[in-house]
């Protein structure tokens, strides 16, 4: 290789005795490795954990020895003066390589960048672009309208079709149901993936990529992250968080991009715990639209209670807190055709991910039929909503309501038309509702992503306290004869 | 897929992915890739054109999967040289050789443990002397590097330039100058890959482990 | 030599220094080009810090600018 950079001279002396090492036996153990001896050395000497936990213990000791010998005799930590000599070598190959004749047409970027993290201009800027990106394209477009004409096809084109066909080919209506009817494989489970959670998925991605190629979303996480700093997570969190109001499972996935364990696990639980998803809050929002107090009681208390929780666990849990830093590309037009490109491989890839929990949830379903294993949760139910100052019709919804969030909306909707609920009861029942359990595909993504332990501590508190909540909601509103 | 490394993925799926209660799961989307066809891989720091330059050179039809025992998804497609079917790897985003990251391991781990004809570090044009000490570790590691410089379109947007030939002589490995997003050099780098795969003997599959 | 959140001018200063035992943070800095010798400037310090290094522009949020030392003049012996 011709290219070689010179370090410091304690650095080249500890290199040059670790190669030494390396031809004497070392380097056999790393034979399956592509790695270079000078690289494997430079490695070491920064301690790289995956190499170092495959040395024999008198080898790290050895090891250990020359990392002192060398550091003694540097101003600077290795790691630092490794990083400077290979940055002022990669510098100067620039300088030999990059001119810049006629600097700088960038102005009318630069402009707009200026806009965007002003915080005079920047806020209501993040507010426009949230406010039609997500709650007017994702929102209404996509979870309102594209669901509302996708489902309006499946009800009237694909399930009269799949009923019928299941009811010739298998004599059994109790095996029937778990392909077919209300709940089957099909009719509910795949119907559910393609009709509702595809177009929030698919308009979601569009709205993303756009934002993702214009370079706006480091500048919403700077925007965001003092805010996002108070309830224990950085900036880059605004992207799973803003994804929840699309769908909280496929945020769920996305917290992976967060980079410690603790933001992480503190953006699964509030996901899970106070943010709706779109199927969810589209439905509450027509449940609550002529009752305005109900509403913004509601919105009051989610956003009061996500805030709060997050500012709770942030005190308690242990760990040091989020840092973040973030590059800042340069604002561009997107290119349609790239936009397009990702939107789609993403897609694709959510939907084979999430597919097989919608066809697990049916089956679930069927089983808790069958056995009436659900006929007895319900009943189990009944007192707890009475207690909550609910008609006990309302129990069948809340069960139901963790297999398909849309559906406990949805039910609650059909009580609401039938006049069987008060305003009262529609709003404790809505928070109830947004609190309550996540559906039944974001708790097996919560396990598969953060363990079976962690998932079910986070259901043995979510559970009981939404309905605590509810039940103060029922007590206070009793209290001050409240009626919405 | 049935390169060595998927079976990999199915066996050993490790502690994270141990949910074997779920019938189907990442390798549903099959891919039929020539099993013992040489490999690429493309790396470099996030926000370098990475994926849209994936996407360029395979199309979209690719497959995502968890890199054993992690949560850290690697996209890996095809495309075609000298009628060659060559499998290409996104690998996650890095900084440097040295791992802090979960995704800076798995894509360390990859370039080291899988065979690649052929190693194509993206770099952003606009930032390249910052990003040229990525490539200064790779080529210390003896990696077979094409350097990629991509998003040349902005760089000469910004009034820069960029000698290729210097930059050539200066790292001793080919160099392109790029805009995946444009389609600019894409052509280019597919030709630079050809003959790189082509000059160097097919890698031989290492051992599974 | 000064903090960097203690500089209030939106001129170029040198880095000298790095204050930090994190060695996550150190290298994501480098890699950002926000290491001794480089010269980096403030664009903006509300509602998180916005700097400049050269022809790259990053988010900082304020623990990490504090950690960042930083002289007027280029100074031989911190360089």
């Amino acid at each position: 290789m011709s290219l070689t950079i010179q370090y410091l001279e304690p650095i080249e002396v500890a290199i040059a005795q670790i190669e030494t090492w390396w031809r004497s036996g070392w380097g056999q153990d790393f034979a399956d490795r592509h790695l270079s001896s000078r690289s494997f050395a430079l490695l070491l000497l920064q301690k790289d954990p995956n190499l170092w936990e495959q040395l024999p213990g008198d080898r790290q000791q050895d090891l250990e020895q020359l990392i002192a010998t060398t550091q003694a005799q540097l101003n600077r930590p290795i790691s630092l003066e490794i990083a400077q000599a290979r940055q002022g070598f990669a510098q100067a190959i620039e300088q030999n390589t990059l001119a810049e004749p006629n600097p700088s047409q960038r102005r009318w970027g630069e402009r707009i960048h200026k806009l965007t993290v002003n915080p005079i201009s920047g806020f209501p800027i993040l507010v426009l672009v949230l406010y039609w990106g997500v709650y007017k394209f994702v929102g209404e477009f996509g979870a309102g309208e594209l669901v509302d004409r996708i489902e309006t096809f499946f009800e009237g084109q694909i399930n009269p079709v799949v009923n019928h066909v299941t009811e010739q080919v298998i004599p059994w209506p109790a095996l029937q149901d778990l392909f077919a009817h209300d709940y089957g494989i099909i009719t509910l489970g795949i119907r559910y993936a393609t009709a509702i959670v595809l177009p929030v998925v698919a308009t979601y991605f569009l709205m993303f990529s756009l934002l993702e190629d214009s370079g706006y979303l480091p500048r919403l996480s700077l925007m965001l992250d003092r805010l996002f700093k108070a309830i224990g997570l950085s900036g880059r969190a605004v992207i799973p968080i803003v994804l929840g109001l699309g769908c909280d499972t496929m945020a769920t996935i996305v917290t992976r991009t967060l980079e410690t364990k603790r933001e992480r696990l503190i953006a699964t639980f509030l996901l899970s715990l106070a943010i709706p998803c779109a199927a969810q809050w589209g439905v509450i929002l027509g449940l609550l639209a002529q009752r305005p107090a109900a509403l913004v009681t509601w919105a009051g208390l989610i956003v009061g209670i996500f805030l709060l929780a997050g500012f709770l666990i942030d005190k308690f849990l242990p760990g040091s807190a989020a840092q973040f830093y973030i590059e800042l590309p340069p604002l561009r037009l997107p290119k349609i055709r790239n936009v397009i490109t990702k939107t789609w491989v993403r897609m694709k890839w959510y939907f084979w991910e999430v597919l097989p929990l919608f066809i697990w949830a049916s089956a679930i379903i069927w089983v808790g039929r069958l056995t009436g294993i659900f006929d007895w949760l319900i009943s189990g139910i009944e007192p707890i909503a009475l207690g909550l100052g609910l008609p006990k019709e309302t129990a069948p919804i809340l069960l139901y309501g963790f297999f398909r969030r849309d559906y406990g909306a949805a039910g609650l909707f059909d009580l609401q038309q039938g006049g069987q609920l008060t305003g009262d009861q529609l709003l404790i029942s809505a928070v109830v509702l947004t609190l309550f359990l996540p559906c039944i595909a974001q708790l097996q993504m919560i396990i598969k992503e953060r363990g079976v332990k962690t998932a079910l501590l986070m259901v043995s508190f979510i559970f009981p306290f939404a309905l605590a909540v509810g039940y103060v909601l029922n007590w206070g509103l009793n209290l001050f004869h409240i009626a919405l | 897929m049935d390169c060595h490394q998927c079976h990999q993925n199915n066996g050993s799926c490790g502690s994270k992915r141990s949910l074997r209660w779920l019938p189907f799961g990442e390798n549903f989307n099959r891919l039929p890739i020539e099993p013992s066809g040489p490999q690429i891989a493309l790396v470099g720091m996030p926000n370098v054109g990475k994926s849209v330059l994936f996407h360029a050179l395979t199309g979209t039809y690719v497959t995502v999967s968890n890199y054993p025992g992690t949560t850290v998804e690697v996209t890996r497609g095809a495309m075609t040289l000298d009628d060659r079917a060559v499998s290409v790897i996104d690998t996650p985003g890095m900084y440097s050789l040295l791992p802090i990251s979960e995704e800076e391991r798995v894509a360390r781990d990859l370039l080291m443990s899988e065979p690649f004809g052929a190693i194509v570090h993206v770099l952003d044009a606009k930032n390249l002397g910052r990003m040229l000490a990525l490539t200064v570790q790779l080529l210390e590691a003896e990696l077979p590097v094409i350097v990629a410089v991509n998003m040349m379109d902005e760089a000469q947007r910004w009034g820069l330039t960029i000698d290729r030939e210097a930059l050539i002589e200066k790292l001793g490995v080919p160099v392109v100058l790029m805009a995946a997003a444009r389609n600019w050099g894409v052509d280019q780098l597919r030709e630079t890959l050809a003959d790189r795969l082509a000059s160097t003997p097919a890698p031989v599959l290492a051992a599974v482990g | 030599m000064n903090a960097l959140s203690t500089i209030r001018s939106s001129d170029p200063h040198w880095i000298a220094h790095l204050e930090t035992q994190d060695d996550a943070m150190l290298r994501k800095l480098t890699a950002l080009g926000i290491l001794p010798g480089n010269q980096i400037a403030i664009e903006q310090r509300f509602p998180s810090y916005i700097v400049s290094i050269g022809r790259t522009r990053a988010a900082l949020d304020r623990e990490t600018v504090q950690c960042i030392f930083v002289t007027r003049e280029q100074h031989p012996t911190t360089a």
